[in-house]
């Protein structure tokens, strides 16, 4: 059921008691979860944190945490399964859901007692009412009994004969309903589950748990805000959604730089300030040289083809016509000259304008701490994202998450720091591997989709064996394909990827993103189209990760999987 | 010359400057009884013949012996102190119950020091608080808050706490626990502080 005052609800109820985390891998989820364990320190609530990567994990810290905790909060995980069928937990469990997976799972949306979620009614749901799917059983017991019997003829009897004439008719009646109510139903779910996409982020929930009860502060909600930027950087919500979302998170913004800070009140150099944005959407270019931040961020990079060699000239052209000079543009951004940093956004808009790129500034939000600590959201979420799923050592992914977890305080400065340099590595990767992909025509139209497979010996290949870089990668590559065929349908597909996951294991990583268009909506129809696929041609699939449109699949049976879903999407 | 043993038995404790306690050097003490013995021997003939045979020339050599034995017991007497002193602290920081490889190192007069040690301080610290006892070796910095943020470095298992209710100790897991279940983990090394 869905909580409707977060705090009465939620808060006061696990207050006085003990408490699991259970939370997932993506920066949102971590964000959300720095929110409630910072409130949950300031109340002193006891709780487990326990960070699970897809349903197994998520399983596996339920059985191992079941008899000791009685309340149980899930982040980002949980939601669009049937979850009290998967975990059989015990009567007196309590779950409580804060996920930003779509569509709801219906029997989540109707338990009563055991299922919370901790989600706003009206947050673009959509789900079907109570009668439409569930229904008394009661009368068609009866009838069940009566129509048992009459057809088990070791025990026929002349008088009931006589009388189920009548209720022989009334039974076929009712028959012929429950069928045609089945059919309804059936149609009724299939419309609600088949397309898979995000709501309102989880770290804005937990913000505004905080903001209710009054104990919110400018950590608390630069973390939301954080996870916003999650949403928007890894493309999980429409374009609309997020300018709404960031509209909220400025009236809490403003109404932290309330304090009165003028000439005569200053605040310290070292208190944390936020502030409202409307900046460059330019990767990482305060922490990197502007040449190069322009040369791997996603929207220029494909505005311009930076592939080819007619892109490449494009872009010294482009900065030409602003008048850069190439060796300030080259240098760290910090070390550019005071008088080009002054008006850059403004120059760069002006000229991207002339270039067909129409937004190149997005609204966002920055902090600022001390004289050298400036960030803005997307670079946080690029560096969390970068550790979260780091490759470079061999370290378990618990290590990863702790990691990940810590670089958001702010007295971990190092590790965001080296968060950024894996992200500008992870970045430069990724722009290679699409520039190599599009060159080599490794992108092929199977019909109703467009499919890519990176070898294994493909340069940087290991990045990609973690979903969240994988998708990406898929999203940049899918954006650049357009921008690079002359066939008008391919625009308008949708795009699979693969990549080898677990040498050993032979398994590869697959991801399928929706079709890339100004007013896509982000929903996206492959979780079904997999589980239908791998089931009608029996391929080895763990369906682990709590986003459906990801899976692994034995290398072996890529090729009927995909000719199943050809035959299946066709 | 003299006294160089006595000598070495301090700087064998000065090398092991943080505390520790090295291993009870038995030969060295005795060595230097010896010395002494041997130091008080020879004056003691040196002082009978001056007296006997009215030689003026022994007394320096006496009272060099003489302070010899002085800078020998003040040595030794330093040695047996400064290991108590150890000892001591080693009961506020780990426990009434000493790791094994310590009380190896621990002579059996300083063992028997140590078990009272531990009564007297367990008796002062029954009649604190009115009555009820007050466990004055927890909490040696004032605390900040009553519970703390602890990180799992190793499995360590079920915890069982003050209420009776169990934690599952798994690698990498975090938990938000009371100050005063999670102190003596986290002096074994199982538990690890996390300062945000």
């Amino acid at each position: 059921m869905f909580v409707t005052d977060i705090r009465k609800e939620f808060y006061e109820v696990v207050a006085n008691q003990r408490v699991a985390l259970l939370v997932a891998s993506d920066i949102d989820a971590l964000c959300a979860c720095k929110i409630l364990q910072a409130l949950f320190h300031c109340d002193q609530v006891q709780y487990t944190l326990v960070p699970v990567a897809g349903w197994q994990d998520l399983g596996t810290a339920f059985l191992e945490h079941k008899d000791q905790f009685k309340y149980f909060v899930l982040i980002n995980c949980g939601a669009n399964v049937d979850l009290l069928e998967m975990l059989q937990p015990d009567e007196d469990s309590i779950f409580f859901i804060c996920d930003t997976h779509r569509p709801v799972d219906v029997v989540n949306v109707y338990n009563e007692t055991q299922i919370k979620l901790l989600i706003k009614q009206d947050d673009d749901l959509g789900v079907p009412s109570y009668d439409e799917i569930f229904r008394d059983d009661e009368e068609e017991e009866e009838g069940g009994d009566s129509g048992n019997e009459s057809e088990q003829s070791s025990e026929p009897s002349g008088k009931r004969r006589r009388f189920d004439e009548g209720a022989v008719e009334r039974r076929i009646e009712r028959q012929r309903e429950k069928r045609e109510w089945e059919a309804r139903r059936r149609e009724i779910l299939f419309d609600y589950e088949q397309y898979e996409y995000h709501g309102t982020s989880a770290a804005m929930m937990f913000f505004e748990l905080a903001w209710v009860s009054t104990k919110d502060t400018k950590d608390m909600l630069w973390w939301a805000v954080i996870g916003l930027t999650d949403q928007w950087v890894h493309d999980k919500v429409t374009h609309m959604k997020y300018v709404t979302d960031i509209a909220t998170m400025q009236r809490h913004v403003s109404r932290h730089n309330h304090r009165n800070e003028d000439e005569d009140n200053s605040l310290s150099i070292d208190c944390m300030r936020i502030s409202f944005e409307y900046d460059l959407r330019l990767t990482l270019y305060q922490h990197w040289s502007l040449y190069e931040s322009i040369r791997n961020s996603c929207y220029t990079s494909c505005h311009f083809k930076l592939w080819t060699l007619n892109g490449q000239k494009k872009l010294q052209e482009f900065l030409a016509d602003m008048g850069l000079p190439l060796k300030q543009v080259r240098q760290k951004f910090t070390s550019m000259d005071m008088s080009i940093k002054e008006n850059l956004r403004e120059a760069i808009e002006e000229s991207s304008n002339k270039y067909g790129m129409k937004d190149i500034r997005i609204q966002t939000f920055g902090v600022h701490f001390g004289f050298k600590n400036r960030f803005l959201a997307s670079d946080m979420v690029h560096a969390t994202t970068a550790l979260l799923e780091n490759t470079e050592k061999d370290e378990n992914e618990t290590d990863n998450f702790i990691k990940a977890l810590e670089s958001l305080s702010r007295s971990n400065l190092e590790r965001l720091h080296s968060g950024m340099d894996l992200a500008k590595k992870k970045l430069m990767a990724i722009q290679q591997t699409v520039a190599s992909c599009i060159c080599t025509n490794l992108i092929l139209s199977q019909g109703p989709f467009l499919y890519c497979y990176l070898m294994e010996g493909t340069p940087d290949v290991k990045l990609f064996s973690k979903p969240m870089a994988l998708t990406l990668l898929s999203k940049y590559l899918l954006k650049a394909f357009i921008q690079s065929t002359r066939n008008k349908r391919c625009r308008l597909l949708p795009l699979i990827m693969a990549a080898p996951k677990d040498v050993e294991k032979g398994t590869v990583l697959v991801v399928g993103i929706p079709p890339e268009s100004e007013t896509s909506d982000k929903k996206n129809f492959f979780g079904r189209a997999f589980e239908k696929a791998a089931e009608s041609t029996s391929s080895r699939t763990l369906h682990d990760h709590f986003d459906t449109s990801i899976i692994e699949l034995k290398t072996e049976d890529r090729s009927k999987f995909l000719d199943a879903l050809i035959t299946l999407l066709s | 010359m003299f006294c160089e043993k006595a000598v070495e038995l301090i700087r064998e404790l000065q090398r092991m400057n943080d505390g520790q306690l090295p291993a009870f050097n038995e030969d060295g003490v005795r060595q230097v009884l010896q010395e002494m013995e041997a130091l008080y021997e020879h004056n003691q003939t040196d002082v009978n013949e001056t007296k006997s045979e009215q030689r003026a020339d022994l007394l320096p050599s006496i009272r060099l012996r003489h302070c010899c034995l002085l800078r020998n017991q003040r040595c030794v007497g330093a040695y047996l102190y400064d290991r108590l002193l150890r000892i001591r602290a080693l009961r506020w920081e780990y426990g009434s119950v000493l790791p094994a490889n310590v009380r190896f190192h621990m002579s059996a007069e300083e063992l028997q020091w140590f078990a009272r040690y531990k009564k007297s301080l367990a008796s002062f610290m029954r009649s604190l608080g009115g009555g009820g006892g007050l466990d004055v070796t927890q909490d040696m910095k004032p605390p900040k808050s009553l519970y703390i943020q602890v990180r799992c470095v190793k499995d360590h298992g079920e915890l069982e706490m003050d209420d009776g209710t169990l934690v599952l100790l798994k690698k990498n897991s975090q938990h938000f626990l009371p100050r005063w279940t999670c102190e003596h983990l986290i002096r074994q090394g199982v538990l690890e502080h996390v300062v945000s």
